[in-house]
């Protein structure tokens, strides 16, 4: 499965950056979290309830950060296990540009999705991704005290 | 697989129901036909530790006219709708949708409320409740309110719902006499998520149709009314051109998002050749 996106933030890059990289705004931006913490500059951990339609499953995983370039791009690995109800893996790269208005975030993400949560949840596999990564930017930019505004986003298949 | 253990309890009356689900939070599930809770539950997608069943509240049930409207209770099943002679007078074109959902063991138990309350984008219901202009009736810890189809259907698998409100009924208006409808879904086989579909209804004058309403399903996030389309169409004297512009108007318009089997673009290819056959049937 593929997610891309772009997200307009109403704030300046470096408020952003700080952002992304503090445990305490994403553990508030994540929907769900229940839990995280930073193990190593480059390693985050995190527990969070992953609640959409049919599917309530706690998902416990990790976030390896690479390619990190101050203020404008990173990567990062993630993969995340669901108990019984699945696991998820993947790998995200994340750009911020100045612009006007604030700062341009564009991601690009590529995921599977296996076990029960790929047979049942398949079907919108999609739109639920979309979803999860607007929830998180609409509260990630009200914890920087702004407004998201979604650019474009789009999802496919595989 | 079997689901996890967990409680359940049966409350005879609706107030008992609403205290249940508020003392029992994020913990508490409702359940009616349990048509996809269970296979939820078995497969433990979701294990919730106390089951409210709500089939024995009597504010839920039964189908009826109240002045100029229909109520359908929240726990009538797919099968009612389709054997019910008041829809099939008032709210024809609920049962001409009833036959797509499922398989008829499915519809024997499976619930109109349910198939709302759970906000599924290719679910028939939730397009039908938003082509006619239903109105949901919901029951909380504040008592009743009730909130227009469009305000209810919010992201996917997300209505305005609170987490203690039950969905007690929906208020339909009744089709005039010169209402025309169409409902079709396209599907690998029978029974199957529709790929596509569509819920309209218009009022019909010879070739002009005027109040349409039409609501295409399981193409994105929710199911999504075709507005630019609509007035397109309005008061227009329909032929080939202004079916053609009408077409373009509702693939513009419509973000179609992917499933597993099926691109966006042929969501979006589809969502034409629906309202192209629904037009020509609602002025045939």
């Amino acid at each position: 499965m593929e997610l891309n996106g772009e997200q307009l933030i109403a704030a300046p890059i470096p408020d952003v950056w700080r952002g992304l990289n503090d445990i305490d705004v994403l553990a508030k931006s994540i929907p769900g979290c229940e839990e995280i913490s930073r193990v190593s500059p480059a390693e985050v951990h995190a527990k969070v309830m992953f609640k959409i339609g049919p599917v309530r499953a706690r998902f416990s995983g990790k976030l390896l950060l690479s390619d990190i370039i101050p203020d404008h791009s990173c990567s990062m690995a993630f993969e995340g296990s669901g108990g019984a109800a699945g696991f998820a893996k993947g790998r995200s790269r994340v750009e911020l540009k100045a612009t006007e208005g604030g700062t341009l975030v564009s991601y690009t993400t590529e995921a599977a999705i296996g076990g029960k949560l790929g047979q049942i949840g398949g079907r919108l596999i999609s739109a639920s991704a979309k979803k999860i990564a607007d929830d998180f930017f609409q509260r990630f930019a009200k914890e920087l005290g702004g407004e998201a505004i979604a650019l474009e986003s789009s999802s496919g298949g595989e | 697989m079997k689901a996890a253990a967990f409680d359940y309890v049966k409350p005879k009356a609706l107030s008992d129901a609403l205290f249940l689900l508020k003392q029992g939070g994020d913990d508490a599930q409702l359940i009616a036909g349990g048509q996809t809770l269970l296979a939820t539950l078995n497969m433990r997608l979701s294990e919730p530790s106390i089951l409210i069943d709500i089939t024995d509240l009597a504010e839920l049930k039964g189908i009826s006219v109240e002045g100029d409207k229909l109520r359908m209770g929240a726990l009538v099943t797919h099968t009612e709708i389709e054997d019910s002679d008041l829809v099939a007078k008032h709210t024809p074109l609920l049962k001409a949708a009833a036959p797509h959902i499922a398989h008829r063991a499915i519809r024997n138990l499976g619930t109109w409320g349910g198939s709302l309350a759970y906000g599924d984008p290719a679910a028939e219901w939730p397009a039908c409740s938003l082509t006619l202009q239903a109105t949901m009736v919901i029951q909380g810890p504040q008592g009743e309110r009730k909130i227009s189809a469009k305000d209810f259907f919010i992201d996917l698998y997300t209505t305005s719902l609170e987490p203690d409100e039950i969905l007690v009924a929906t208020e339909i208006p009744l089709a005039k006499s010169n209402q025309v409808f169409y409902f079709h879904e396209l599907a690998r086989r029978h029974g199957d998520y529709a790929v596509a579909g569509l819920a309209a209804v218009a009022d019909k004058q010879g070739q002009v149709l005027t109040n349409c309403a039409f609501t295409f399903f399981s193409v994105s996030s929710t199911p999504v009314v075709a507005t630019a389309a609509q007035d397109l169409i309005n008061g227009q004297f329909l032929n080939d051109q202004v079916i053609a512009k009408a077409v373009e108007a509702a693939r513009e318009e419509i973000d179609a998002i992917a499933d597993i089997t099926n691109s966006a673009e042929a969501k979006t290819h589809l969502i034409g050749v629906l309202l192209e056959r629904g037009l020509k049937h609602l002025i045939a």
